[in-house]
């Protein structure tokens, strides 16, 4: 019997899971999937946003701006990836430049700090690449990008650390409620107990939902975001986020300096029918290229390494619906959660936790909690003496595998015996980066396989790409080794 | 202080040793892997060295040949070894080499010869539609899979481009058991070597479909099946042409790239046509004391162009050291013209003695007969007939320094006929 069931490992269920874990009670988190994160939370622009867009007095633009400012503090106990990158937004007509106004009046409803206009030329000055046609910018220095992913595993990395259970490869199945007990089943046979259920399953949400309610206030409407990702060799091409003016479609494409060096480019906005088809589409990319041009000019696009999709959980309720069950008050739903949800999380948390849970149970913190979750560093990363030190530990730091993204062996074997192992091909790339630049895994992936064998003491024909079951070496033949 | 530091031992390295050797200099050979040969390695069929060694060897075969020649060569070889950043400081190369007895050290040279080999195009970069389950990867990947490690990735397969590996990775699957159901190809010709096209598709009754590319990919987890559709000239899919196929295992052969991304930091010049660095007749390239060859370079169908390009890129990296005074470089472009993709070296150095050299480039389109035409400025100073012309294999000319007329740029182009 659990106090707390958390659905859910994508940043919001992580940071949810996190936040319980500095209270007594124990805290089960559940993952369908092989990993954390690998819905909304892995394909998404990354962006920290400032805040200027959501609707004033929504709970979107309240966590929005809430949460922006709680990244700095995920920054230092986490350890997590954040580039102040700061955002332009771009107008390039009168009609345009009227909705620039009414974004920079929304800003300062919504509190968001320092938003100004700048002029054209300072505006080149800072993007030289910026479109000719652009006429007016507002800047929002409050902008921030992240490695949403990480911050999802290293959320739960840390409520591990603090007494946190998660499972991956669990999916619920249904959910009962009986004498006040929920009843939570995963993979159609196991069955579970707890106290409070947090729904925190994306764009399952209403799917998951709907095992318990009778009635469900929301309905989940995905919708497809596209993108291309251009190699870190473009570094510098644009320094900052690079926002259109927004239209009842959403934020528009957008250009975006992530973390590792890379520039995103995307995303188009098609609602489809499927909640996990991540398609690329040849229609959707081409209109990514098209809207992409009136923000930034000659785009590189002979540096695409890859292009994604990612599926927003839009929701039919136009904020975030985070709140009690009508009929269950200790079935707490978190939905609808799309942009700015990455931004929000951090205070997604806080609320659930101290305006939904703590209404109805008291909470008491532990003494002990510790906040902080030590980064695993990169040789590459390291400083000289740094490197001199973790070699002499560990001579495989001496192995270089991932030329593209210069990843040792000596990195990949932290990650692979990291709190929640790396133990797929893809679980490495998405921690380690091996198999992430130009030649996405060309050179690496067998040694990654492995790597990942010896580790952890698994035959090569069972190191799977991704999920269960998807081991990339099928078959041994009979050729001599 | 090494002279020559010549970095990848495959095919082009080896070669590019063999002749920068000289008693007095201090050479040094660095490989990744923990063997010498290359790519080679993991070729076990045959069909290499007929031009070099005139008789039909298979991959490692070829590879051992290079690597006996070297055997009484007084050098140093580091395997296991990799070289993660190239600068060049006040006339010296400062090389980072990475492997687990030195951990991470820099060594100095005079000359460095990159000779790195190539690396696949992924379907990242040709932004295949669909979704992204496991199951699809580059045939290379596949090819070493099944040769060097002994695992088979697939057992229905479907291969996209007709590049020779994706030919030779159809019958190698073939014979391994599993079912292929064709190649498609996006271009109205096959990009490989007609020998690998008889060989590996007919003799197995494997379908070529020419002007087709893949339309759509299923499968969340794992892959499901691919459609392919006909294109038409602008290379569009053309609606209602698509075929289904239900495959645990797409293939990709959709080209090679020059491996060099680790030497971004040294700013030579590279070539938007070959994707490898621009050189003149002596493999150099506008780094003075940086040499290139082999498929790092510019992509090879046959490994023996291999070994005579990096043989004499080894000589020239030895020539520049032994010289004593600095050099001044007086450069001529050469450029492709009407149907050629690519002309290489790109520049001749003039200043430079030499009788003859050998121009190596692409046609641009099939021709059973033609010819080649070289002009300098106006005039036209050299032409050679063709047969069987094709962009998949590599057309050579050799220009002599007596058919210059002036110091103009030169231009190469293909006359489809007579
Ligand atoms: C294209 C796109 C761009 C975006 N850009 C930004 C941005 O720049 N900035 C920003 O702030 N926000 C952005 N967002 C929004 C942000 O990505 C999401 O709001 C956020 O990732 C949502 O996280 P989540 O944890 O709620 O959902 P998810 O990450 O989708 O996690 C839900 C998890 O629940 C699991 N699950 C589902 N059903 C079950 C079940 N039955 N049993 C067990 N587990 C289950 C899933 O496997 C999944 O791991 C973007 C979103 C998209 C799609
Ligand atoms: C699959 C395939 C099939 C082929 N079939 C035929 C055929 O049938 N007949 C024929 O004649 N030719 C064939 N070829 C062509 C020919 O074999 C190749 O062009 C030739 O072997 C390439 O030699 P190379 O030395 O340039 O490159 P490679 O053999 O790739 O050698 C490059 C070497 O550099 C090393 N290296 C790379 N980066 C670093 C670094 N940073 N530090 C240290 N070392 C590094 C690599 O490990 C590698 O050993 C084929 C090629 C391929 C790829």
């Amino acid at each position: 019997m659990y106090d707390f069931i958390v659905i859910g490992a994508g940043i919001s269920g992580a940071l949810i899971t996190r936040e319980l874990s500095k209270y007594q009670g124990s805290v089960l988190l559940l993952e369908k999937e092989n990993d954390v994160g690998n819905h909304a939370t892995i394909a998404n622009s990354a962006i920290v946003h400032s805040g200027h867009d959501p609707e004033p007095n929504s709970l979107k633009a309240q966590l929005c701006v809430r949460g922006n400012a709680l990244y700095e503090v995920l920054e230092k106990e986490l350890n997590i990836p954040l580039l102040r990158t700061g955002a332009f937004v771009l107008a390039h007509d009168k009609e345009e430049e009227a909705t620039l106004d009414m974004l920079y009046r929304r800003s300062k409803t919504n509190k968001v700090p320092d938003v100004h206009y700048l002029s054209i030329e300072e505006a080149r000055t800072l993007e030289p690449n910026l479109s000719d046609s652009v006429t007016k910018v507002l800047s929002l220095p409050s902008t921030k990008v992240t490695y949403p992913w990480e911050v999802a595993l290293s959320a739960v990395e840390n409520a591990i650390m603090n007494g946190a259970e998660f499972r991956k490869n669990q999916t619920v199945t249904s959910i009962d409620y009986k004498d006040g007990i929920f009843v939570v089943k995963v993979n159609k046979d196991e069955c579970l107990h707890a106290r409070f259920v947090i729904n925190a399953s994306g764009a399952f949400a209403d799917q998951v939902a709907a095992m318990l309610e009778q009635e469900v206030p929301y309905k989940i409407t995905p919708r497809r975001g596209e993108y291309f990702v251009l190699d870190r060799r473009v570094k510098g091409f644009i320094n900052r986020t690079l926002y259109p003016v927004p239209t009842d479609k959403g934020k528009g494409v957008l250009l975006v300096p992530q973390v590792h060096g890379n520039i995103l480019i995307g995303p188009n906005s098609v609602f489809q029918d499927s909640k996990q088809d991540i398609t690329n589409t040849k229609d959707g990319l081409n209109y990514v290229k098209e809207e992409a041009s009136r923000l930034a000019k000659d785009i590189p696009y002979n540096q695409v390494i890859r292009t994604f999709t990612g599926i927003r959980a839009t929701s039919t309720y136009k904020d975030f619906y985070i709140s009690s069950s009508k009929a269950y008050p200790q079935f707490i739903h978190v939905a609808g959660i799309d942009s700015p949800g990455l931004t929000a999380a951090p205070a997604i948390a806080e609320y659930v936790v101290n305006d939904l849970i703590k209404k109805l149970t008291p909470l008491v913190r532990k003494t002990n909690f510790n906040p902080y979750r030590e980064k695993i560093k990169m040789f590459h990363d390291m400083t000289p003496e740094e490197k001199k030190e973790a070699f002499k530990n560990e001579p495989r730091y001496g192995r270089l595998i991932c030329k593209c993204e210069k990843v040792t062996e000596g990195d990949v074997i932290q990650h692979i015996h990291r709190i929640i192992p790396g133990d797929t091909v893809k679980g490495v790339k998405k921690r380690a980066r091996a198999g992430s630049g130009i030649c996405q895994g060309g050179y690496c992936e067998v040694d990654v396989i492995k790597l990942i064998s010896k580790e952890l003491n698994i035959p090569l024909k069972s190191v799977n790409y991704y999920h269960q079951d998807t081991p990339i070496l099928l078959k041994e033949t009979k050729v001599k080794k | 202080m090494y002279d020559v530091v010549v970095i990848g031992g495959g095919a082009a390295g080896l070669a590019a040793i063999h002749s920068a050797y000289d008693p007095t200099l201090k050479l040094l050979l660095i490989e990744r892997e923990k063997t010498l040969g290359g790519i080679l390695k993991q070729c076990i069929h045959n069909g290499f060295g007929l031009h070099h060694y005139k008789e039909e060897l298979t991959g490692p075969e070829y590879a051992e040949r290079g690597i006996l020649s070297v055997k009484d060569l007084s050098f140093e070889t580091m395997l296991d070894t990799t070289v993660a950043d190239v600068e060049k400081k006040s006339d010296i190369f400062h090389i980072t080499i990475m492997n687990t007895e030195l951990g991470e050290a820099v060594i100095q040279a005079k000359t460095v010869i990159l000779s790195t080999g190539c690396y696949e195009r992924t379907r990242g970069a040709i932004q295949l539609p669909g979704t992204r389950p496991k199951g699809i990867m580059p045939a290379g990947s596949a090819q070493r899979y099944l040769n060097i490690d002994g695992y088979l990735v697939g057992k229905k397969v479907f291969i996209l481009g007709s590049g020779d590996i994706g030919l030779i990775m159809a019958r190698r699957m073939r014979l391994e058991g599993a079912e292929v159901l064709g190649v498609a190809e996006i271009m109205p010709y096959s990009n490989g070597l007609t020998r690998n096209i008889v060989q590996c598709l007919h003799d197995f009754d494997i379908p070529l479909y020419l002007s087709h590319t893949i339309t759509d990919i299923k499968g969340i987890e794992t892959l499901e099946a691919i459609t392919i559709s006909e294109v038409d000239t602008h290379f569009q899919p053309i609606a209602g042409t698509e075929k289904t196929f239900e495959v645990d295992t797409l293939l990709l052969s959709v080209g090679l790239i020059p491996d060099i991304k680790m030497f971004d930091s040294l700013k030579f010049d590279v070539s938007s046509l070959t994707n490898g660095a621009i050189v003149d007749q002596r493999y150099q390239t506008s780094i003075p004391g940086l040499f290139a060859c082999g498929n790092a370079l510019h992509v090879h169908d046959l490994v023996d162009f291999v070994t005579e390009e990096s043989e004499k890129a080894g000589r020239f990296a030895k020539d520049y050291v032994l010289k004593t005074k600095a050099e001044k470089r007086q450069l001529i472009t050469i450029d492709p013209g009407d149907k050629v993709r690519y002309v290489l070296p790109q520049y001749l150095d003039i200043t430079q003695n030499f009788d003859e050299t050998v121009l190596s480039l692409r046609a641009t389109e099939s021709a059973l007969r033609g010819t080649f035409n070289i002009h300098q400025g106006e005039t036209l100073i050299h032409s050679k007939k063709a047969r069987f012309v094709a962009p998949a294999e590599m057309e050579r000319l050799v220009l002599k320094r007596s058919d210059l007329v002036s110091e103009a740029p030169l231009k190469v182009s293909f006359e489809v006929g007579t």
